[in-house]
C-alpha cells in the first residue's frame, strides 16, 4: 500500500500529471478511500515541493507542474470527496482588483491554491467592489484573495474590503492580499487577514486562514 | 534555412587595433633584438647562443626570426587534465575560454575561523584546495599562501603537498627552486602512472618568474629548464610595476613585460619544441602615494587587457589577473576591485586569470574573497555566453500561443530555457525584504562565510591514489633530509 502512496507523492513531485491521474484511479481501484490518497499521497508531495521551494532547489515553472498534477488527482478526487462527507478546505475567490489588468499574479496563487486542495472561484481582473461582493453572495467563498501589481491601484484594495464591510459579509470571510507592491504593514493596514509575498506563500497563507496548516 | 550568417554568440571586447598590436608586437621584437636581457644562467646562454642568439657576458639579445619561431612552436590550444579523470575538471584552453584561480605565496591568510590576519601556515593549504575544489567558477588550484611553518626551503613543495590531495582540479606549482620542482613533479608523475603518462595528460602547470626589468634570474631559469626538459607546461610571469620597474605607459610596460616572457619563451622552445607556454604576468601600477603595487588599480585591467590581446595576436595563451584587491578586509571595496576585475579579465578572454581571492595588494590571502569572487565570475560568465539568436529563441511562436495577458510559466518553452539563459545566484540575496529579514537579515559576508564554512565542513575532494601518498611522504622526508645537510 505505501508504494502507491509513494508513487503518488513522486509523480506530484516530478510535475507528472498523466502519472497522478493514473496512480489516483488505481489508487481507488484497489479499494483505497479518496482521503487516504489525498493524504498520505498527493499532499505528501505537495508539502515536499513546498519545502523544495522554500529551499531553492525547486523553481516556479515546475512548481506550477506539479500543482497542475494536484490538480489532476483533485479532479477525480473531488465529487468523491464531497459525497464521502469529507470536510475540503474550501473555496478561495480570486480577482485583481479595479483598475488593474495584471492576471498573472493572481492566477500564480490561485494554481497554488489549486495544488493545495481549494477550489478555485476567479473573478477575473478589473473586478470591482461589486463584483467581489456579488461573487462573495454567489459562492460563500472561505477566503478571498485580491491582487494589485500598481501602486497606483493597490489602494482599491481597501476600498473593496471597505465596501465587503459595509455589505455586511465581511464576518463570513477570510481576505488575503498580494501582489509586487503589497507588503505585510500594507495589509494590515487596510485591514485584510492575511499576506503572501509570492505564490506559494500566498497558498500557504489560504491554508492558514482556514485553520488548516 | 539561412546560409552564411554572420554569428557573434558572445559579448565581444575588443581594446586596440590590429595595427597598434602589430606596433607593440614590434616593440617586443625590437627590445629582445637590440637591447636584450640579463640572463643569470650558464646553461640557458649557451642553448640561447645554439639556437642562434647574440650573447655578450651576461646580456643576451634575440634576433626577430628566432622569437618568431619560438612564437610559432608554442601552441595556442590545450588541455590541462584533472588528475582523476574528471573531465569537468578539466581546462581547455583556446581562444574565447577564460579560467580562474588563486594565486600563490601571500605572507599572510585570513584565519577561516576567526576571520582575522594571521601568517599562512601549512594546515591552510588543504582548505584553500578544497574550497577550489568545491566552487563551481574556479578551474584551477593555487594556494593563496607561503607556508610559514615548515623550513623555509621547503614552503613550496609543502604547499603542493597540500594541494595535491584535496583538489582533482589543475594545479599551477609555485616553487623555490629547482629541488622544489623535481619534487612536485614526483608526486604528479606517481599519481599519473610514470613519466610518460604525464606527458600525455599534465595534470598541473609549472609557474616561474623572471625578474623586471630585463632579468633572467638563476632560479627561474633552473626551474624552466626543469619543466621543459620534463615537458610540463610552464607559465613564465614577470611582474613589472609601472613607474617602478617597468615604464609608466601601459604600452611601455606591455613591452618591457612582454620581451621579459619571450625570452622564457625562447629557451623553453629551444629546449622542448611546441612545449605548452602561457605568457606572464601581473602588470599594474606603483601608487606612489601609498608605494604598493596595487592590485585594485584600473590600469591593472586594462594593461592586462592590452597584454591579453597582444598574447593572442602573436597566439599563446595568457596568464591573466583579476578577482584581487587592495582592501584589507571583506568590504565594499574588495567586492568592487575583486569584481570588476574579474568582469574585465573575463571580457578579455584571458586563459587563466590568476590572484583571485588576493587582498591587501596580495599580502593576505582570503578564502572568503575567493568564495565572493566565485560568484562575480559566475555572473560574469553568463554576460560573456552572450544571446543566442535562432529559431527556437526568437519564440515567435510562443508570443502567438500566449497572447495579450496571458503568461509564460507553464509554455514548455519556459521550462526547456529557464534553468539554462538565467544565472542563479548562491550568495546574492533576491529575496523580498520579509523572507530576508526573517531569515536574519544577513549580509553578503555572512553568507558568503557560511558557504565556505560549509564547504569545509562537506565537500570530499576525491582522493589520489594510497601509492601517490606514499610517494608524497617520501618526497617530503628526503627534502627534510637535504635541508638538515645543508
Amino acid at each position: 500500500m505505501s508504494e502507491i502512496f509513494e508513487k503518488l507523492s513522486t509523480a506530484v513531485l516530478e510535475g507528472d500529471a498523466e502519472k497522478t491521474h493514473k496512480l489516483v484511479e488505481r489508487g481507488l481501484k484497489q479499494g483505497l478511500s479518496p482521503k487516504e490518497i489525498l493524504d498520505n499521497g498527493l499532499i505528501v508531495g505537495m508539502d515536499e515541493v513546498g519545502a523544495r521551494f522554500k529551499r531553492g532547489d525547486m523553481f516556479v515553472p515546475e512548481v506550477l507542474m506539479s500543482a497542475d498534477s494536484m490538480a489532476a488527482g483533485m479532479e477525480i478526487l473531488r465529487p468523491l470527496l464531497i459525497e464521502s462527507g469529507v470536510k475540503m478546505l474550501g473555496k478561495v475567490l480570486m480577482g485583481t482588483v479595479k483598475g488593474d489588468l495584471h492576471d498573472i499574479g493572481k492566477n500564480l496563487v490561485s494554481m497554488m491554491c489549486e495544488g493545495a486542495g481549494f477550489e478555485i472561484i476567479d473573478i477575473g481582473f478589473n473586478a470591482g467592489p461589486e463584483k467581489f461582493i456579488d461573487a462573495i453572495k454567489q459562492h460563500q467563498p472561505q477566503v478571498v484573495g485580491m491582487s494589485a501589481m500598481l501602486t497606483t491601484t493597490m489602494r482599491a484594495m481597501g476600498q473593496t474590503i471597505k465596501a465587503i464591510e459595509e455589505a455586511g459579509l465581511r464576518d463570513q470571510i477570510k481576505i488575503m492580499v498580494g501582489g509586487a507592491p503589497v507588503d505585510r504593514d500594507f495589509a494590515n493596514a487596510i485591514g485584510a487577514d492575511g499576506y503572501g509575498s509570492n505564490a506559494p506563500s500566498g497558498a500557504d497563507t489560504a491554508k492558514q486562514l482556514v485553520g488548516a496548516a | 534555412m539561412r546560409g552564411n550568417n554572420t554569428v557573434n554568440s558572445g559579448v565581444r571586447f575588443r581594446m586596440l587595433t590590429d595595427d597598434q598590436l602589430e606596433e607593440l608586437y614590434n616593440g617586443v621584437l625590437h627590445v629582445l633584438e637590440y637591447t636584450g636581457l640579463e640572463v643569470h644562467h650558464e646553461q640557458a646562454r649557451e642553448i640561447l647562443k645554439e639556437a642562434g642568439a647574440w650573447v655578450d657576458g651576461l646580456r643576451v639579445r634575440i634576433p626577430s626570426y628566432l622569437v618568431k619561431k619560438s612564437l610559432a612552436l608554442a601552441p595556442r590550444s590545450f588541455t590541462i587534465f584533472a588528475r582523476d579523470g574528471n573531465p569537468k575538471h578539466d581546462i581547455h584552453i583556446g581562444p574565447g575560454r577564460g579560467h580562474f584561480g588563486p594565486g600563490p605565496t601571500c605572507p599572510n591568510f585570513i584565519d577561516v575561523e576567526t576571520l582575522e590576519r594571521r601568517l599562512f601556515v601549512k594546515s591552510d593549504v588543504p582548505l584553500v584546495a578544497k574550497t577550489v575544489d568545491a566552487l563551481p567558477n574556479i578551474d584551477f588550484c593555487e594556494s593563496l599562501g607561503t607556508v610559514n611553518d615548515v623550513h623555509h626551503e621547503l614552503g613550496a613543495l609543502y604547499e603542493f603537498a597540500g594541494m595535491f590531495p584535496n583538489t582533482s582540479k589543475p594545479i599551477v606549482a609555485w616553487s623555490y627552486d629547482k629541488y622544489d620542482s623535481a619534487g612536485i613533479h614526483e608526486i604528479a608523475v606517481a599519481e599519473a602512472g610514470g613519466q610518460e603518462a604525464f606527458e600525455r595528460r599534465p595534470t598541473y602547470i609549472h609557474y616561474c618568474e623572471p625578474l623586471s626589468p630585463l632579468v633572467s634570474t638563476k632560479e627561474a631559469l633552473d626551474k624552466l629548464i626543469f619543466a621543459a626538459e620534463h615537458r610540463i607546461p610552464l607559465i613564465f610571469t614577470p611582474c613589472p610595476i609601472a613607474g617602478g620597474t617597468a615604464p609608466v605607459t601601459p604600452a611601455g610596460i606591455i613591452i618591457q613585460g612582454a620581451a621579459e616572457s619571450w625570452m622564457g619563451l625562447t629557451i623553453a622552445q629551444a629546449l622542448q619544441p611546441g612545449l605548452p607556454y602561457i605568457m606572464g604576468g601581473v602588470f599594474s601600477v606603483m601608487d606612489m602615494s601609498a608605494m604598493i603595487l596595487s592590485y585594485g588599480a584600473p590600469e591593472l585591467s586594462l594593461m592586462m587587457a592590452g597584454l591579453t590581446e597582444l598574447a593572442h595576436y602573436a597566439g599563446l595563451p595568457l596568464w591573466q589577473t583579476g578577482g584581487c584587491t587592495d582592501s584589507k578586509t571583506f568590504d565594499e571595496q574588495a567586492i568592487i576591485e575583486g569584481s570588476l576585475s574579474a568582469f574585465f579579465s573575463a571580457l578579455t578572454g584571458g586563459d587563466l586569470c590568476h590572484d583571485v581571492g588576493y587582498t591587501e595588494s596580495a599580502m593576505t590571502g582570503s578564502v572568503f574573497q575567493l568564495c565572493a569572487m566565485d560568484e562575480a565570475i559566475g555572473y560574469s560568465r553568463r554576460i560573456t555566453r552572450g544571446i543566442e539568436v535562432n529559431e527556437d529563441t526568437l519564440a515567435v511562436d510562443v508570443i502567438k500561443a500566449v497572447g495579450p495577458n496571458g503568461h509564460y510559466l507553464r509554455q514548455p518553452h519556459t521550462r526547456r530555457y529557464y534553468k539554462n539563459e538565467f544565472w542563479y545566484p548562491n550568495l546574492c540575496d533576491r529575496r523580498n525584504y520579509e523572507e530576508w529579514d526573517s531569515m536574519g537579515k544577513k549580509t553578503m559576508k555572512d553568507r558568503t562565510v557560511a558557504r565556505v564554512h560549509e564547504i569545509l565542513a562537506t565537500h570530499k575532494p576525491s582522493p589520489i591514489k594510497p601509492e601517490t601518498q606514499k610517494v608524497i611522504e617520501k618526497v617530503l622526508a628526503e627534502a627534510e633530509e637535504r635541508v638538515k645537510v645543508s
